[in-house]
């Protein structure tokens, strides 16, 4: 789906996100996924955080997706206030082979319901599909579908299946919280694209390239045009209006 | 964190104030091994934002014994709103991110050159700075330093004239008349290239910039407010010299239409200066630099004798070659400034009048109240009362929900007077604005904040040992002051030595970044 179309008219914008989760659960895989169709077996965990931006193209408009992936280890927690301030968007991963990291991705809920912006869209990502047996996982195939459909999962996830995490637990805990809810696979690409369409989708039009977050939302053409450009025309000499 | 004990730095940054996020931006390409640390446990020391939440727990937790401490005399005020559905209401905290530094950035600052040679501009969000007006009482200047006692005062309705933006403005103005007109022209004129005719000036650098402006132009007196305005001084009109007044009036006009018609300057979106020192402290993480909130160093002051070594306030003992931190407190009595914070339930839309088509909306009004346009209770008539300076920013800055905006006072006055005169600033400007329903105050926030008088001989680092760095604590300004990137600029020098490079000058990380701006 991503930086497919070609250019046309729709209405671009971007939106800030912010991936938050425990250390090694793949945070930075999913991005690479998303951004470079790409995966790497052994990924050195991240050093503070990085920057990347990645375009997805919805029927009537695209959306730039300015991402920031931020370190999990613990010496880098301070980290996390800096990137979910004005965020529109966060991704909060845990890996379903460890509950605890599910723990963690609820404290992180918790904390960005307290102090992102009141109208930030999570989305709760239990990663590290491809671990569980084909019959422990529910969303595999069904790729259209948004948020995962409840369902399918049966109980007797044991055996040689390395899942630690049901579905339904973590589903039922996103439904509480009004949080989206995939499970991926940044290995396989399961499920990747599709959490941030869903994304891209639940940001409210009207909030686009306007206050993030803070101050609610006003008139998108509004927001636009209120924006000053320093890179175009600007730092090179003074036009007309000036009063020297 | 596992822990900091015994951890080997390059570079430990203290605090994550403007300055200290710039050269943390500075440093973020180096290969140093970079401690950036705040004993706050949030991010921006003097120049953050808040939300009303975090503003009056900020304000409940300002240190009022310290004498050292950078802000003090904090006082919250919400006027008893009627929880009638009719009235004005506060919305949920999290609606506002107030700024305790909403200064403004002139076009030719160099800070913007350094915002897009580093690629961060990216990451920002800029708006303009539309109208400057000045505030004036029909009652004329005499009756102005009459002092009025406190319980009359609440009658008087000042107006707003709006200052003139360029010579379009200048020719077209009803009130002046055809020679105020030409002194006028005749100073912009001159002022355009002024640093090339200093026989015109030099004799009046020390000497009050209305004389400069009497007796070399006849600039008549009704056009000395709005000149004075666009200085951003809040000394009173006699003490701003013609030196002070020149570069700074000629800041402004040289900055008018470099990003578009009829505007100079910019705000950040967001909340003022915090989002420019979260952008250098973003840049340095994505470098490798390490962030820790909640941790200061201890024993303030005691490093006359740097030898590299730190001590955190929860113990651990660390290393770095270098030490980066706010001036020390000195033991100097810091002269202080009243500020204030002030939630109005309108938009004041008539103060935003429209820069024209091509120009964006602006999000910034500008308000000063002349020497003595608002009366203080016991003034000593000796010398006069100093300017007040409002800046209005609407909800495009996100500060605040739309149909609300912030009104960001400030006043080089101390204490109880100081604080009076803003509270009276606010009132009158609500007064002067022609809007129905008239605009009420939903919340606000008033404090002192602490400046270390900068003479220009302070050296950066004089009584500190070899690594230790300190920046300078300048007194507030509404517009951002090139100063603090040149201390920026020394301090990093130092760290970088010899293979220094360009100050600030970054490629994009990302090679394929579309250019959509
Ligand atoms: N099997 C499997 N392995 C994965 C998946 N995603 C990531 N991994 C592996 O898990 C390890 C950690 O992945 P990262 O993407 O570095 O994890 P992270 O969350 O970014 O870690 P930090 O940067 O330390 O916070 C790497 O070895 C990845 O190859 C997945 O979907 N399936
Ligand atoms: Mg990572």
């Amino acid at each position: 789906m991503a930086d497919s179309a070609p250019t046309q008219p729709k209405p671009s914008s971007s939106v800030k996100l912010v991936l938050l989760g425990e250390a090694a659960v793949g945070k930075s895989s999913l991005v690479m996924r998303f951004v470079n169709n790409d995966f790497q077996e052994n990924k050195e965990p991240t050093i503070g955080a990085a920057f990347l931006t990645q375009k997805c193209n919805l029927p009537t408009r695209t959306i730039k997706f300015e991402i920031w992936d931020t370190a999990g280890q613990e010496r880098f927690a301070s980290l996390a206030p800096m990137y979910y301030r004005n965020a529109q968007a966060a991704l909060v991963v845990y890996d379903i082979t460890k509950p605890s990291s599910l723990t963690k991705a609820q404290h992180w809920v918790a904390e960005l319901q307290r102090q992102a912006s009141p109208g930030i869209v999570i989305a709760l990502v239990g990663n590290k599909a491809d671990l569980a047996s084909a019959g422990g996982a529910d969303s595999s195939d069904d790729a259209d579908a948004a948020p995962a459909a409840e369902g399918e999962t049966n109980e007797e996830e044991e055996g040689t299946d390395a899942r630690r995490v049901a579905t339904r637990t973590a589903k039922s805990y996103a439904d509480e919280e009004s949080l989206l809810f995939f499970e991926t696979s940044a290995k396989t690409g399961q499920n990747v694209a599709e959490v941030f369409t869903a994304i891209a989708n639940a940001i409210p039009e009207t909030s686009l390239k306007g206050p993030r977050g803070v101050g609610g939302s006003t008139n998108l053409n509004r927001q636009e045009d209120a924006r000053v450009n320093l890179a175009g025309t600007g730092m090179s000499m003074p036009d007309k209006g000036c009063a020297c | 964190m596992d822990t900091l004990d015994n951890s080997e730095w390059d570079v430990v940054i203290v605090g994550t104030g403007l300055r200290q996020s710039l050269l943390a931006l500075a440093l973020s390409r180096s290969d140093k091994k970079i401690l950036h640390i705040d004993e706050n446990d949030y991010y921006g020391g003097a120049e953050a934002a808040f939300s009303l939440q975090e503003a009056e727990e900020w304000a409940k937790s300002v240190d009022e014994s310290s004498t050292a401490a950078a802000f003090f005399n904090t006082s919250v005020t919400k006027p008893d709103l009627s929880p009638d559905s009719s009235t004005p209401q506060l919305s949920p905290s999290r609606k506002y991110s107030l700024a305790l530094s909403p200064q403004l950035v002139y076009a030719r600052s160099a800070l913007i050159q350094s915002l897009i040679s580093s690629k961060v501009y990216r990451q920002l969000e800029f708006l303009a700075v539309g109208s400057w007006w000045v505030y004036t009482t029909s009652s004329g200047n005499q009756a102005l330093r009459e002092p009025i006692s406190i319980h009359q005062t609440d009658s008087i309705r000042g107006s707003l004239l709006k200052v003139p933006s360029g010579r379009e403005d200048v020719f077209q103005d009803q009130v002046l008349d055809f020679k105020s007109k030409r002194a006028l022209m005749k100073f912009l004129r001159f002022i355009s290239d002024y640093e090339e005719q200093p026989q015109e000036w030099k004799k009046y650098e020390y000497e009050p910039f209305t004389t400069f402006l009497i007796e070399r132009f006849k600039v008549p007196e009704v056009l000395h407010a709005p000149l004075l305005a666009l200085t951003l001084t809040s000394a009173s009109s006699d003490q701003v010299s013609t030196m002070t007044a020149l570069p700074r009036i000629a800041r402004h006009l040289r900055s008018i239409g470099v990003f578009g018609s009829g505007f100079g300057s910019v705000i950040p979106r967001w909340g003022g200066m915090a989002e420019i020192a979260q952008v250098g402290c973003r840049a340095c993480a994505v470098g490798g630099g390490v962030y820790v909130l909640g941790k200061g160093i201890a024993g303030e002051g005691k490093y006359s004798e740097f030898d590299g070594k730190l001590r955190l306030k929860d113990g651990e003992n660390i290393t770095t070659k270098w030490c980066v931190r706010d001036h020390a407190p000195s033991g100097i009595p810091a002269a202080s400034d009243n500020r204030s914070v002030t939630i109005v339930s309108s938009d004041l839309a008539p103060l935003f009048p429209s820069l024209g088509e091509e120009a964006p909306i602006p999000a910034c009004a500008i308000i000063n109240f002349p020497s003595g346009s608002i009366p203080v209770e016991g003034w000593d008539q000796e010398r006069a009362v100093p300017s007040v300076q409002i800046a209005i920013h609407s909800s495009d800055t996100g500060e605040c929900p739309p149909g609300q905006s912030i009104l960001y006072g400030y006043v080089a006055l101390s204490g109880a007077q100081g604080s009076q005169l803003l509270k009276k600033a606010v009132e009158s400007l609500l007064a002067s604005v022609d809007i129905t329903p008239a605009p009420t105050i939903l919340w606000s926030l008033q404090y002192e904040q602490r400046c270390i008088p900068v003479n220009g001989s302070g050296s950066l680092h004089m009584t500190w040992g070899e690594g230790m760095l300190t920046f300078k604590q300048s007194q507030f300004d509404l517009a951002f002051d090139d100063r603090i990137l040149d201390e920026v600029k020394e301090i990093w020098q130092k760290i970088m030595g010899e293979d220094a490079g360009d100050f600030l000058v970054f490629e994009d990380r990302e090679p394929d970044i579309d250019d959509d701006d």
